[in-house]
């Protein structure tokens, strides 16, 4: 069968719009490269981190370097940790937060109640010398729905000038006769419970076997019982600065890095890294957001080995990546929880177990504060 | 861009097929080709024109986010901390009680319950302005508790003007439980009159200064008041006119589980007398402790007191006429009162208790010229259940006022009385 001239001319007419509409779809194709990996409305993110000097290097770390490179603003907001506000976002459907700076424990909860975007290792970025991510970053950093960013820790410190004589122990802290004054401490029971179980004589490595009992945990209570009423309880880290520099408290607990910054800013704190506790922090991204690629692609060029080191420079926090550690300078090195020096002075915090007990301990713990220690001076009058 | 794009394709797409007639129609083929050529151009063009717009809202944006950055960083290198949600500045509270007791003197009578009161009250600040005020509904009258104005300083002392706490004793209150002790009944505790008081705290001292020009109320006759005062209400016509008064407390320890409060306070103030028009006086001086150690609190207080009035020809100057929620009685002229208070603050481990405080309050008036001691021994708990709060008393009284024919003046009996009290208030 021949083709006839009609046949023909439609064809070659069907060739043509075949030929233009593949030339228009390459168009588009290349156009879609362009786009990244983000929906195309996304403008602004709303990265949720602790405040502060620690928000401060993530800024000048890789957030404004992010913003730039990808054309969209980071909206970044402070908290105070926990997952109560993730929770209720989550589940209404209605997420304002598209990426939170967990606590590592926090983060395992979240992850457990399914709250969380699960995030696939194999999409972080490897490091310089192309190590996958998995092997690059420290053991324990990766969740299945959260990334590790860095190590930091909770230290003693205080104001040489302040005090008659220097604490040498953790032990001086609790202990308000021989180092009179005022104590700052966290509005939280983590730390606060292992302290005063290790200020007792608990060796650091029975401190969780200890408070997994009724007994243990009446112990520690017991034990920050003593120095109750002279207790000032902060919530942001940069409130534990400033209760040291308005002389409100002799001696704090405060977040290594705050201090170290205060100290870069002209301030001459001590830190008492005898029994500091190290926690890890860790981006996550709740479900049901609207920006879940953007909130990705922040995850993953914040979780860069330039990125976590280049925060390094501004904090002295612990990146979590190995890669990152190569590249800063020694003096540096030396100032972060995880030095050779002060390494062996404290313990990791253990984020399985808290995320087990912060509840329930919660509730105990704000019960407690509520409750007078002593005989209160002002009661309803009557 | 990706959308604009699309469109474009999608409109390309939808045009009609325009089939030429004949086969001498290639050449129109060929210029239909020449026209979709001419076509995919200008859609090039648009394309590039629709890059060039967004790459300039793209540089738009870029430098929005790096002012913003800037601010941002300013901000952060301004203020060491994350701004702080801000409390109402005026907090609205108010309580709702309920009384119970059962008195021992009265033969026949198994005890009353009611209504205590309603109240409301205002606290707060507004930059250095301060504001405190409480007024109380009782089923039998309803008064200003306090109310006043005051201005904090620099240094954090403070100025209230109004009606407001006088400063002598143990404050806030020389009591645990509820019905208070002998110095409430003497006027020489929680008694607020209408004047200025200025507060200074300096590290361990504490110094309160105060000027009031009379008792709560204008009219010394009004007994609808809270505290006690010399009141023109009696046969002797006297009020409290021009009270001046100074404490003066050091805290050795302050700030540790073991503080001691030491204090001196002194009192004076004119009696005017209202038929004879001359000024008699009054003074009173104390000294305490105040002792918090751990979860023990010890209180001591010594008092002097002395009222001089200038009655008229024929009323004795042997009583003086004090009162207050509606109701008058007499007390000694001059004594000395004597404070000794203890009380326990219960650790607890439940989710329902969030306060046991056991106390036994003890105080007395030797009265001069010899008359019958007066003598309250309260043993009680005040318990603190969420907004509820209870103080369950049982009150012995030796000659006191309110308890049989007991008498702060000369006189009455020597006769212990008690009563069972109970109080619950729901505060908020």
């Amino acid at each position: 069968m021949g083709y006839t001239t009609e046949s023909k001319r439609w064809v070659l007419l069907v060739n043509i719009r075949l030929t233009i509409a593949a030339a228009l779809i390459a168009l588009l194709a290349a156009d879609a490269a362009t786009a990244a990996d983000y929906a195309p409305h996304t403008r602004e993110l709303t990265v949720v981190s602790w405040g502060g000097a620690y928000t401060r290097s993530q800024i000048r770390g890789f957030v404004r370097r992010f913003e730039r490179e990808h054309g969209i603003n980071v909206e970044m907001i402070d908290y105070t940790g926990g997952i109560e506000e993730i929770r209720s976002q989550v589940r209404a459907w209605n997420v304002k937060w598209d990426v939170v700076d967990f606590e590592l424990f926090d983060a395992v909860r979240a992850c457990n109640e399914d709250l969380l975007v699960e995030i696939d290792p194999s999409s972080l970025p490897p490091a310089p010398d192309g190590t996958a991510a998995a092997r690059d970053f420290l053991g324990g950093s990766l969740l299945p729905c959260a990334v590790g960013n860095v190590a930091w820790a909770t230290v003693v410190a205080f104001d040489p000038e302040a005090v008659e004589r220097a604490p040498k122990s953790l032990e001086d802290f609790f202990d308000i006769k021989r180092f009179p004054g005022h104590r700052g401490l966290r509005r939280t029971p983590k730390t606060n419970l292992e302290w005063a179980l290790i200020a007792d004589g608990v060796k650091p490595e029975r401190v969780y076997s200890v408070l997994d009992t009724e007994k243990g945990v009446d112990r520690a209570f017991r034990v920050l019982d003593r120095i109750k009423p002279a207790i000032r309880w902060w919530a942001h880290g940069e409130e534990a600065v400033r209760l040291l520099e308005t002389g409100q408290v002799t001696m704090t607990s405060a977040y290594n890095g705050r201090i170290d910054t205060a100290n870069a800013d002209g301030a001459s704190y001590e830190i008492l890294w005898d029994n500091h506790v190290r926690f890890r922090d860790a981006w996550g991204i709740p479900k049901n957001g609207e920006n879940i690629e953007a909130a990705l692609a922040f995850v993953r060029f914040a979780s860069s080995t330039e990125s976590l080191a280049d925060q390094a420079k501004f904090i002295n926090y612990g990146p979590l990546r190995r890669s990152s550690l190569e590249d800063l300078p020694e003096d540096l090195l030396a100032r972060l929880p995880t030095s050779e020096s002060n390494l062996p002075r404290g313990f990791d915090t253990n984020s399985a177990w808290w995320s087990e007990h912060i509840q329930e301990l919660q509730v105990r713990f704000e019960h407690w504060i509520e409750r007078p220690f002593q005989v209160p001076r002002d009661w309803p009058s009557r | 861009m990706k959308l604009s794009t699309f469109a474009i394709a999608l409109v390309f797409l939808a045009l009609p097929c325009q089939a030429q007639d004949g086969d001498s129609d290639i050449e129109a083929l060929v210029q239909e080709l020449e026209q979709v050529k001419g076509r995919l151009a200008e859609l090039e063009q648009l394309r590039q024109r629709v890059r060039t717009l967004e790459a300039r809202l793209e540089e738009a944006n870029r430098t929005s986010a790096s002012d913003d950055m800037e601010r941002r960083d300013a901000a952060l290198a301004s203020t060491s901390s994350a701004p702080e949600p801000e409390p109402p500045a005026i907090d609205i509270g108010g309580a709702l009680r309920f009384t119970t007791f059962a008195n021992g003197s009265v033969k026949g009578q198994r005890g009353k319950s009611g209504l205590d009161l309603f109240r409301l009250s205002a606290d707060g600040s507004i930059d250095n302005i301060l504001l405190s005020a409480e007024y109380r509904f009782y089923p039998f009258m309803d008064t200003l508790h306090h109310g006043w104005l005051g201005y904090e300083f620099d240094n954090d002392s403070q100025l209230q003007v109004g009606i407001t706490r006088v400063p002598f004793g143990i404050l806030p209150y020389a009591a645990h439980n509820f019905w208070f002790g002998v110095p409430y009944y003497l006027g020489l505790s929680d008694d607020y009159d209408l004047g200025a008081k200025y507060v200074l705290p300096n590290g361990p001292w504490n110094i309160q200064l105060a000027f009031f020009k009379n008792s709560e109320l204008s009219n010394s006759g009004d007994l609808g008041r809270y505290s006690y005062d010399v009141v023109s209400a009696g046969t002797a016509r006297n009020e409290e006119s021009n009270q001046f008064n100074a404490r003066v407390a050091y805290t050795i320890g302050a700030g540790t589980t073991c503080s001691h409060e030491l204090g001196v306070s002194g009192q004076w103030s004119e009696l005017y007398n209202l038929d004879t028009e001359r000024r008699g006086d009054m003074w009173a001086a104390a000294t305490h402790l105040d002792t918090r150690c751990g979860r023990w609190n010890f209180q001591l207080e010594a008092a002097r007191y002395d009222h001089n009035p200038v009655n008229p020809a024929g009323i004795g100057a042997n009583r003086i006429e004090l009162g207050a929620f509606e109701s008058v009685y007499e007390i000694a002229p001059s004594g000395t009162v004597g404070i000794a208070n203890v009380a326990y603050n219960f650790p607890l481990s439940g989710d329902i208790l969030d306060q046991l405080t056991c106390y036994n309050d003890y105080s007395v008036l030797y009265k001069d010229g010899g008359g019958k001691d007066s003598i309250l021994n309260t043993t009680g708990c005040a318990i603190g259940v969420g907004p509820l709060f209870i103080y369950a008393d049982l009150i012995n009284a030796n000659n006191m006022v309110f308890f049989g024919n007991g008498s702060l003046a000369d006189g009455g009996e020597d006769e212990w009385d008690t009563r069972l009290n109970l109080n619950v208030g729901y505060y908020w």
